[in-house]
């Protein structure tokens, strides 16, 4: 045997070894290891595996020369008949090799199955045989077949012995691949466990780079198949995305928990804002990386997981949002300050932009508040610029309709309590983040919507009520005093604390059948009702007077007026009827749970009236008049006991002080300034109660 | 500094009556807690006194809860009188036209222990 005979041998068993330390896949191994046997040691070869149930696979065939072809496919098709003598069966059944150095037609015979199997022997050309069993690991794990002829060789005791070692070599390398086709067995169990997991699940290799996804990970960003992940050239699929932190702060690939698992790393969970930038479609995702170590400590590959947390985090928002909003808009009354500060929560959580727009007075919607910018974003194919077009436009259909839209990058709800036609809209867009909305930001929006609508109409209401009492105190004042011949009148009004709170003390001057008829009241209670009764009797007191002259009954019909009312409602009045005969001027003055008037003559004042109950209290009363006469210069002082009953430092203002004050008062105009003065002067403290006081002075008769 | 707004309240029982006894000043600002000082007091349904001997102001809200509470008291029943105060307070029943109505008063001596003030 040459020397270049024995390298060639040689090489051929180095490369068999290499082949068996790929540990590559088993019908690529057979196929390899033939190509090393034929033509090198052998024109025709088989390899077969018997596995460890005793089933017997004939793995691979090659055969050398011209019609090798169907030769291979004949031979790959041939099971040896078992109970052969020689050759094949003999191996297997006895587990040692067996060398046929001459072959006849009567030996291909003996093993041949059939005539056909025959005929395909005899094609072999073959001149000599070996079969070895292949042995691993204690056992018979299949077997190689090889013969010469073509290629004029023969086989000798010397090739039978090559072979044995040839086919340990075999045997180990089979081995190899049998148990790389068990772990690529479980790589496939692995990878339909993960294809149906409901977790995204991304593979990268040492180098980062993407070589597994499942379709929840396609899913998850949006992909249409899992290929478009492992395919995807390096930072390619990054490109496809807007990825911020919680904080909105914008985060690059190297960010992501499964690139610093590549460098080296043990990364925590990261919660991202993932926005694909195409359809502008959110998801909150919570990337966990871990990384894998092979037997020697490298880095072999990182295991990401991605959880979608939309939901969780959507709700979280959502209640986050409401509750704060709910805070801001039960926060003030002044409407327009509660819905800004919606708005710019809105645009904190939920949208880039957030406007609200109202009806105004004109019934046209107005801006009311607004947050976030307008900056201009491309729409997208297929998507109207909703956004940047007519907004007044789209909330107008909004509210005409009472129907909430939902369109890509914008929300528009309506303003409205349930059953009641729209208010106004709430108009949510998004610009520069390029997100779109979905249907959890719709409804959302809808109860923000509704919130805001309850906030506005509780505004309006009290706004409504604060107005009405303002209005009825305006009116319940005589924008002016009358002239009335023969007299002078002056007035006085304090309204007492907060401004909503409308106070009941009224005073009134006007002319009735005779005379001229010159009130003031003071009404229990505040707010509105106290407005509204404070209403009911100045109107009561006019209509009644006008119609009777009379002070006593005048006052009988507001008692059975205010007796009409459910529960009780308390009003004092004093009232006095200026008459005028023949330059003789007197007052008829009655009081009712009211104290009593001050008639000043010459600077001196005198309490006039007879005390009596109050209007409202009783089925009836005894009101009864007291008439002064009113000489040139006389005052006629009324007022309500916010004077009296004014808080001092010591003391309340008092009877004795008013007393002392209008002593000397010359006139109606003096006896007001008066007690303005005094009272000013006098007070500590927030003034607790309305203050009306009516002078009436007898002007020196003129005929 | 003497100002609106100080109003001390007891409630006592004596026999099957209630006494409500006040100090301070009854007026817009603590008309209220006088109020609930005589619901409280109504509860038994014995007769209700309201004590108006330490007052030292009153204004019409608290003449508008005397008269509430006589008319309440005529409806259901039961009988409510005050123990008059000071002249400033009476003066105020003079000018509602209620100081001549003898069942609105009650002499504190007439219900034992009650005359002892607190």
């Amino acid at each position: 045997m040459s020397a270049s005979h024995e390298q060639n041998r040689f090489v051929l068993l180095a490369s068999i070894d290499e082949v068996a330390d790929r540990g590559v896949l088993l019908g690529e191994t057979v196929a390899r290891l033939l190509e090393f046997v034929v033509p090198a040691f052998a024109d025709v070869a088989t390899l077969d595996t018997i596995s460890h149930e005793g089933v017997f696979r004939r793995v691979g065939s090659r055969v050398e020369g011209p019609g090798r072809e169907e030769l291979e496919k004949g031979l790959l098709r041939r099971r040896p008949i078992p109970e052969g003598p020689v050759g094949l069966p003999a191996a297997l059944a006895t587990g040692e090799s067996q060398l046929v150095e001459r072959v006849t037609d009567e030996h291909l015979r003996a093993i041949a199955a059939d005539e056909a199997d025959f005929q395909l022997l005899r094609a072999l050309e073959l001149r000599s045989v070996l079969d070895v069993p292949l042995l691993a690991r204690g056992r018979i794990v299949g077997a190689l077949a090889c013969g010469v002829g073509t290629s004029g060789r023969d086989y000798g005791p010397e090739d039978l012995r090559f072979a044995e070692v040839l086919s340990a070599r075999l045997a180990l390398a089979l081995d190899n691949a049998g148990l790389s086709a068990a772990l690529s067995g479980l790589e496939q169990r692995l990878e339909i466990t993960l294809t149906n997991l409901a977790e995204a699940v991304i593979v990268r290799d040492a180098a980062g780079s993407m070589v597994f996804a499942n379709p929840a990970a396609a899913r998850l960003l949006g992909l249409t198949s899992v290929e478009e992940i492992t395919t995807a050239a390096p930072g390619a699929l990054m490109a496809l995305y807007d990825v911020f932190d919680e904080e909105g702060r914008r985060l690059s690939l190297t960010d992501l928990p499964s690139m610093l698992a590549v460098r080296g790393e043990r990364p925590g969970p990261l919660l991202v804002n993932n926005i694909i930038r195409a359809t502008g479609e959110q998801r909150w995702l919570l990337h966990k990386a871990t990384p894998v170590f092979d037997a020697s400590g490298a880095l072999s590959m990182v295991i990401s997981v991605i959880e979608d947390l939309t939901e969780v985090k959507r709700a979280e928002r959502a209640q986050r949002l409401l509750a704060e909003a709910g805070q801001a808009l039960s926060a003030s009354l002044d409407y327009h300050q509660s819905l800004q500060r919606m708005a710019e929560l809105a645009v904190s959580g939920l949208a880039d932009r957030c406007q609200v727009l109202m009806r105004g007075g004109n019934g046209e919607l107005e801006e009311v508040a607004v947050a976030g910018a307008k900056v201009a974003a491309e729409p997208r194919a297929g998507e109207t610029d909703e956004v940047h077009g007519d907004e007044l436009a789209v909330a107008a259909e909004v509210v005409q309709s009472d129907e909430a839209r939902l369109a890509g990058r914008v929300i528009v709800v309506p303003l409205a309590l349930v059953g009641q036609p729209p208010i106004g809209a709430l108009f949510l867009g998004m610009t520069e983040s390029g997100r779109t909305f979905d249907k959890g930001d719709l409804s959302l929006a809808r109860e923000l919507g509704r919130r805001a609508a309850i906030a506005v109409e509780n505004a309006r209401l009290y706004a409504e009520r604060s107005m009405i009492a303002s209005t009825l105190q305006r009116s319940l004042l005589p924008p002016e005093l009358p002239e009335i011949r023969g007299f002078r009148l002056a007035g006085l009004y304090v309204a007492a604390g907060e401004q909503n709170e409308v106070g009941g003390d009224f005073y009134d001057a006007f002319e009735v059948q005779g005379g001229w008829m010159v009130v003031v009241g003071d009404v229990a209670g505040r707010g509105a009702e106290a407005a509204a009764l404070t209403s009911l009797s100045r109107y009561t007191l006019r209509t009644a007077g006008k119609l009777l002259g009379d002070p006593v009954a005048t006052l009988e019909q507001l008692n059975a007026a205010l007796r009409e009312r459910p529960g009780l409602s308390l009003v004092s009045v004093c009232c006095a009827v200026l008459r005028e005969t023949g330059g003789d001027a007197t007052a008829d003055v009655v009081l009712a749970g009211h104290p009593p008037a001050f008639h000043v003559r010459a600077g001196n004042p005198e309490p006039v009236g007879l005390f009596a109950p109050f209007l409202g209290a009783y089925a009836s009363g005894e009101w009864t008049p007291v008439t002064v006469h009113l000489g040139p210069g006389d005052q006629l002082v009324l007022y309500t006991d916010g004077v009296i009953d004014t808080v001092g430092e010591e003391e309340r203002f008092g009877e004795e002080r008013l007393v002392a004050t209008l002593h000397g008062a010359s006139g109606a105009t003096d006896a007001v300034a008066r007690i303005e003065a005094a009272v000013r002067d006098f007070a500590r403290g927030t003034q607790a109660d309305d203050i009306a006081v009516i002078a009436v002075e007898r002007l020196l008769a003129r005929r | 500094m003497r100002r609106a707004g100080h109003l001390n309240l007891r409630l006592r029982r004596i026999g099957d009556a209630s006494v409500v006894s006040a100090r301070g000043d009854i007026d817009l600002s603590t008309v209220a807690q006088a109020a609930e000082a005589m619901d409280a007091a109504r509860a038994d349904r014995g007769p209700v006194f309201l004590d108006l001997r330490e007052v030292g102001f009153m204004d019409t809200s608290g003449l508008r809860l005397i008269i509430e509470e006589q008319q309440r008291a005529a409806a259901h029943g039961y009988r409510f009188a005050v123990f008059p105060g000071s002249p400033k307070v009476q003066r105020l029943f003079e000018i509602a036209g209620l100081a001549g109505d003898e069942g609105l008063f009650a002499d504190p001596s007439t219900l034992p222990a009650a005359g002892e003030g607190d």
